[in-house]
């Protein structure tokens, strides 16, 4: 007996909805996705405030200074001692000073003489950190020539 | 006339292969699913801080200076926020809130933000970042309950130096 083949019997689905859905998702994911290389130190716990804003007009220059504590798995402190972040290497705060004035020189090296003078020095300071210790990395900035500074905080702050 | 469709003309039509194209898309968006990382906005307070005694030389006058004194506690928690000699406590954030309504009080009650006015921040040594950090937001402005935009009263906000323990 000869068998009829049936050509019309494999369904084909239609994939467009779902290659549209997907591509929503793709182009979802990549908005949301941050790739500006930012400075901040995942070690740094900032404190919470409504009022901190980003800047409307982003800085031209900036000098971001991470101040934490090293802490472990369990998030206490190992050193009751804050360090300045810098890359893989933790520096005292008090021993900052020559990295600062190192700073001062690069700035200078890129963009001319006094440069560093329009660089705003932005401080990201874990919520513990003593506030002495913050002023006396202001201090040691203004010995390296710097005028502008500001303080970051986190802006979405829980209510209560 | 009948045309008849010929086997020929059949093969003509290209299917568009989407399976490479399936396959990429999804690796695309597992990518960017695992790389996604939110990250809380961040916001920032300009600090004024005049080196020694170099802003004297203006022939500007001085701005007022309304000073407030953090004390801390041995443990760097707040001990009592000090707004020009009258202490306004310690139960954060009610002693920010009063802080705030004093400094309201000061600027003017129609809201106006004021220029000529600067706020100094004498905080102890050991006291806790977030603590001067609140006494900044509390001295720089409000969120506007109704509109919930920022009501900024004195953006010149200053540290004192610091009080380095034992030097008091």
């Amino acid at each position: 007996m000869r068998i009829k083949r049936a050509g019309s019997s494999v369904v084909e689905a239609d994939m467009t909805p779902m290659i549209d859905m997907t591509f929503q998702l793709i182009a979802f994911f990549m908005i949301v996705t941050n790739f500006e290389q930012t400075q901040a130190d995942e070690r740094v716990k900032l404190p919470a405030d409504q009022l901190a804003r980003p800047p409307l007009v982003p800085r031209e220059d900036e000098l971001v200074l991470n101040i934490g504590f090293i802490r472990n798995a369990q998030g206490e402190k190992v050193d009751p001692d804050p360090f300045v972040f810098l890359g893989d290497e933790n520096v005292r705060v008090l021993d900052y000073g020559p990295y600062l004035k190192q700073e001062r020189q690069v700035a200078e090296l890129k963009h001319g003489d006094g440069a560093h003078k329009n660089m705003t020095v932005v401080i990201r300071a874990d919520s513990e950190v003593p506030t002495g210790l913050v002023q006396e990395l202001i201090k040691l900035a203004q010995e390296a020539g710097f005028e502008k500074f500001a303080f970051k905080a986190k802006s979405d702050e829980e209510p209560g | 006339m009948k045309i008849r469709r010929g086997s020929g003309e059949e093969s003509g039509k290209v299917d568009i292969q989407m399976a490479p194209m399936i396959d990429v898309v999804f690796q695309l968006l597992i990518f960017f699913m695992l790389t996604l990382k939110i990250v809380a906005p961040e916001g920032d307070f300009n600090i004024n801080m005049p080196i020694g005694s170099a802003a004297a030389a203006s022939d500007e006058p001085p701005p007022l200076d309304i000073k407030v004194r953090l004390l801390a506690n041995p443990d760097g928690t707040l001990g009592q926020v000090v707004f020009g000699n009258r202490p306004l406590g310690n139960d954060v954030p009610a002693c920010f809130d009063r802080l705030n309504l004093e400094i309201v009080g000061l600027v003017g009650s129609g809201g106006g933000f004021a220029d000529d006015m600067s706020v100094e921040i004498d905080a102890d040594y050991n006291l806790h970042y977030a603590y001067t950090i609140k006494a900044i937001s509390a001295c720089t402005g409000r969120i506007d309950p109704v509109t919930q935009q920022p009501v900024r009263y004195i953006e010149k906000i200053k540290l004192a130096p610091p009080r380095r323990p034992g030097e008091e």
